[in-house]
């Protein structure tokens, strides 16, 4: 496990990175406009009307950016916990939690893809 | 502004004796001008013979004198006593088994560097008739403040992940063999790239970017350390679609 964990651990990170980035900026301003500004009525009331972001979300860059949004930052997720639970436990479990946690991000993101094909 | 009384605090170990480092306190009088080596050297001189420290030319070049310095990794040399308060704390550089008192032992150390290849690879030496290896300003630059790294192991006693795992490379190793991958002379990146991604890989560093706050030299090992990761996952992308080539 542990040389598998090895041989993954760039493609990990450049998901891991991705993520970090989606994270802390596109998922940041989804945040602000969905949660927060289209509630406060701050966007015009048809700007997220549902046949309009329906359109723009299953465009194919739609699409791609979607799937960017639900998959990347899963694995910012699962390395970030990878990386606490070796800070807390070190190494000795890192065998197993390691491939649960990409395990997860892995599902996750398949899901994502299913979900964004069926759109 | 005359002389100052100051405690220092200062962590002992003689493995012979001891089963766990105690600490002795000695007040001396320090200079305005004195840094926490000249404090050391003080005491050695004066109060305690049986101090055991290590420093050699006492102007940031050598690395010898790195000691954790009221809880912070600091070079003893450069380190300006006035900053402190009445009481200063020293102990052994943290992340390293101690050998007595301040001293440290870093044949890890040593053995990570080793393992980086921290000299000129090539896949096929030039005669001496051929000259040398011509280099422009520009290229040479693209790595010359990671070369400004003087071994003084501040950044392996600030290093987060060193602390809890052991086998990391660390700053130090990985900011030289970067600096090895960044020379226009050098055709070993792809030997060092697999040591990158190998045991101690460069991907268990979390971006404390406590090395770079440490670093006497501004080396900005974080950077070196992160540029490194971008260099192993390009290789290995790239180790997907070409055959590997390049000296071993």
């Amino acid at each position: 496990m542990h040389r598998f964990l090895l041989r993954i651990e760039p493609i990990v990170w450049l998901l891991f990175g991705q993520g970090v980035l989606i994270g802390t900026i596109l998922l940041t301003s989804w945040v602000l406009v969905v949660g927060m500004l289209e509630p406060l009525g701050l966007v015009p009331a048809d700007a997220l009307a549902y046949e309009r972001a329906l359109r723009l979300g299953a465009h194919p860059i739609g699409r791609l950016v979607l799937l960017a949004l639900i998959a990347l930052p899963l694995w910012k997720g699962a390395h970030h916990l990878r990386h606490l639970a070796i800070e807390f436990g070190g190494h000795a479990r890192d065998a197993v939690v390691a491939p649960v946690l990409y395990g997860l991000a892995a599902l996750g993101s398949l899901a994502g893809l299913f979900a964004i094909i069926r759109l | 502004m005359g002389e100052q009384k100051k405690t220092f605090v200062v962590t002992r170990f003689d493995p012979d004796r001891d089963d766990a480092p105690t600490t002795r306190e000695y007040e001396i009088a320090v200079q305005p001008d004195w840094k926490t080596l000249d404090a050391l050297n003080f005491i050695k001189d004066h109060v305690d013979g049986t101090l055991a420290y290590r420093w050699s030319c006492r102007m940031a070049v050598c690395g010898s004198c790195g000691m954790m310095v009221n809880g912070e990794p600091r070079l003893t040399c450069k380190d300006v006593l006035s900053q402190y308060g009445d009481t200063v704390h020293i102990a052994p550089l943290a992340n390293f088994p101690v050998v007595r008192d301040l001293v440290i032992e870093f044949d890890g150390f040593m053995e990570k560097f080793e393992r980086v290849k921290p000299w000129i690879l090539r896949a096929k030496e030039k005669a001496v008739e051929e000259g040398t290896h011509r280099q422009s300003p520009e290229q040479l630059a693209d790595f010359q403040h990671f070369s400004m790294c003087i071994n003084c192991m501040l950044c392996y006693a600030a290093c987060p992940v060193v602390s809890n795992e052991p086998a990391f490379l660390g700053p130090a190793a990985i900011a030289l063999g970067h600096r090895y991958n960044l020379d226009s002379r050098d055709e070993g990146n792809g030997a060092r790239n697999q040591v990158f991604r190998g045991d101690g890989t460069v991907f268990s560093c979390s971006y404390a970017n406590e090395c770079s706050e440490v670093c006497p030299k501004k080396v900005d090992p974080a950077a070196a350390v992160n540029q490194a990761k971008i260099g192993a996952l390009l290789d290995w992308a790239k180790g997907l679609v070409l055959p590997r080539g390049g000296p071993e």
